[in-house]
């Protein structure tokens, strides 16, 4: 049986895994919520109504994808860790089976069922926009690209920390706490100071919003008063979404590559 | 006849902790070899270098002639092994876990289908094969964990204290499938029951402090010894009565 082959095993039975498990649809019911959210709150909050502007009410759903990529955190932070914690590996590692192909099945898994969550979270975006403004901004489908691709260095960020944790909770934990609290300082430490920040992973995701509308042109389709954020505002440029690609590549890539080389030399003790 | 495995000066060091001290032994292919040795005598570690979960600090472990440490995948198609208690995935059934792991060893359709009633039924868990393994006992696991060991009946099977967890009618269904299915097979079974050891085996290595300390035929040690416990106990350095 070829590697091929029994990668397709490996992506088809983890992908079942995370069918099987609750925090698929923990993770789809909070995605939706903040949906719901958004569309119930924005009228209520805003003296007009929906913004006129699609594009802005289009940037502002964004916030359910984003989340959805969150989630990714949850299906891969158990992914390595979760085989020596929970000793499946002395059942797994058994088999005749290379570990880098092990390693990449369960990380094409989760990749899938990211993806899964993020196609909902868009189609229920689609479904809020026709129903608003009877149209969708082809920008949406850009939005829909970057998020793809957030979630896939999501995703190989948190396999790195789940390659070198001894288990799947602290891999979780360190993966949040990077991208939330890490991420987030850096990210307005050099937004604050007017330095280039496109290679912070959270700024990147940012992207997905701003392909769809920059952030001064969505404040003021809000109305919002932007004199008393001070030099942030003055410090805020529109965000180069080239570079966020290239952002998010330089963390899917290498984090991917060394968790494996990581994972291939850990022993089951 | 060849050697089924062989282990050539192996020596494992945790740390500054010596695990292994330059073992060498070859088990025949067909024979029934117990391991044997008191707790931190190196016999849970001696498997997973078999099993390629660990790597030897230095020395080789083959199977069927295979290096373990350079061509695991080609290795590991010729065993099937329970090394120490393991866990499956809990959210799903036996079925869904052994249609993984024998898609992963090849087998696949009618034939795979087929062979997982087999060997549920063998280990008497066909009232479960469909419920989720959350549910089930230390025992109870234990018995899918035998079956997943002969689901695609291996030539050569690695146990590392199968009984454990089992009520005593379990042991001994245990002990009339391991030795029914063992006629045809390479057994290299480690265990503190001696005398489970003494029904299924008909060879015993028995090891401490990492070093072989004897490797002989079991009717050979119990004429030595009186019994296979005295061979045990002294051996290993216990008072005999």
């Amino acid at each position: 049986m070829s590697d091929f082959e029994k990668l397709g095993i490996v992506v088809q039975f983890e992908f079942l895994k995370h069918v099987r498990r609750k925090r698929l649809y923990i993770i789809l019911g909070i995605a939706l919520f903040v949906e719901a959210l958004v569309l119930i709150l924005v009228p209520l909050l805003m003296t007009n109504g929906f913004p006129k502007d699609v594009l802005a009410m289009a940037a502002l759903l964004t916030v359910g994808p984003s989340l959805a990529v969150i989630g990714a955190v949850f299906f891969a932070g158990d992914a390595i860790a979760g085989e020596y914690e929970s000793k499946t590996g002395f059942l797994l590692f058994i088999n005749p089976i290379k570990r880098v192909i092990l390693w990449t099945g369960k990380y094409l898994a989760s990749f899938l069922a990211t993806a899964a969550l993020i196609v909902f979270s868009y189609i229920i975006i689609m479904i809020a926009l026709l129903a608003i403004y009877q149209q969708v901004p082809v920008e949406l489908l850009k939005s829909f690209g970057l998020c793809l691709l957030y979630g896939g260095a999501v995703i190989s960020v948190t396999f790195l920390f789940s390659a070198i944790s001894k288990g799947s909770m602290g891999a979780t934990v360190m993966t949040l706490l990077f991208i939330f609290v890490i991420c987030g300082i850096l990210q307005s430490v050099l937004l604050a100071t007017g330095k280039p920040y496109w290679f912070i992973l959270s700024s990147s995701g940012d992207a997905i919003t701003a392909v769809i509308s920059d952030m001064n042109r969505l404040i003021a389709s809000l109305g919002i008063d932007t004199s008393h954020f001070g030099p942030m505002m003055e410090n805020l440029k529109p965000l180069d979404i080239g570079l966020s690609i290239w952002g998010m590549i330089i963390y899917l890539v290498p984090c991917f590559i060394a968790s494996l080389w990581i994972s291939r030399r850990r022993q089951l003790s | 006849m060849s050697d089924a495995i062989i282990f050539e000066k192996l020596t494992k060091y945790y740390g500054d902790f010596l695990a292994l001290d330059g073992l060498t032994l070859r088990v025949e292919e067909g024979a029934n070899v117990g391991l044997l040795g008191p707790n931190g005598a190196g016999k849970s570690t001696t498997l997973k270098i078999l099993c390629a979960l660990i790597r030897p600090t230095s020395g080789k472990a083959y199977l069927d002639g295979i290096d373990v440490a350079t061509q695991p995948e080609q290795a590991l198609s010729h065993i099937g092994a329970i090394i120490e208690t393991p866990e499956f995935y809990t959210y799903m059934t036996p079925v869904d876990n052994l249609s993984y792991f024998g898609r992963l060893r090849g087998m696949k359709g009618e034939n795979l289908t087929k062979r997982i009633k087999e060997v549920i039924e063998l280990v008497k868990l066909e009232d479960w094969s469909k419920v989720k393994i959350e549910k089930f006992s230390r025992g109870m696991k234990q018995r899918l964990a035998l079956a997943q060991t002969l689901l695609h009946d291996p030539p050569i099977l690695i146990l590392d204290e199968p009984g454990l967890g089992l009520d005593p009618r379990g042991v001994v269904e245990f002990r009339e499938i391991i030795s029914s299915v063992g006629k045809n097979k390479t057994l290299f079974f480690a265990s503190h029951q001696l005398s489970e050891v003494a029904l299924i085996c008909d060879k015993v290595a028995v090891i401490g402090e990492g070093k072989l300390l004897a490797y002989d035929s079991t009717k050979e040690l119990e004429k030595k010894y009186q019994s296979l416990e005295d061979a045990y106990l002294k051996l290993t350095g216990g008072n005999v009565e």
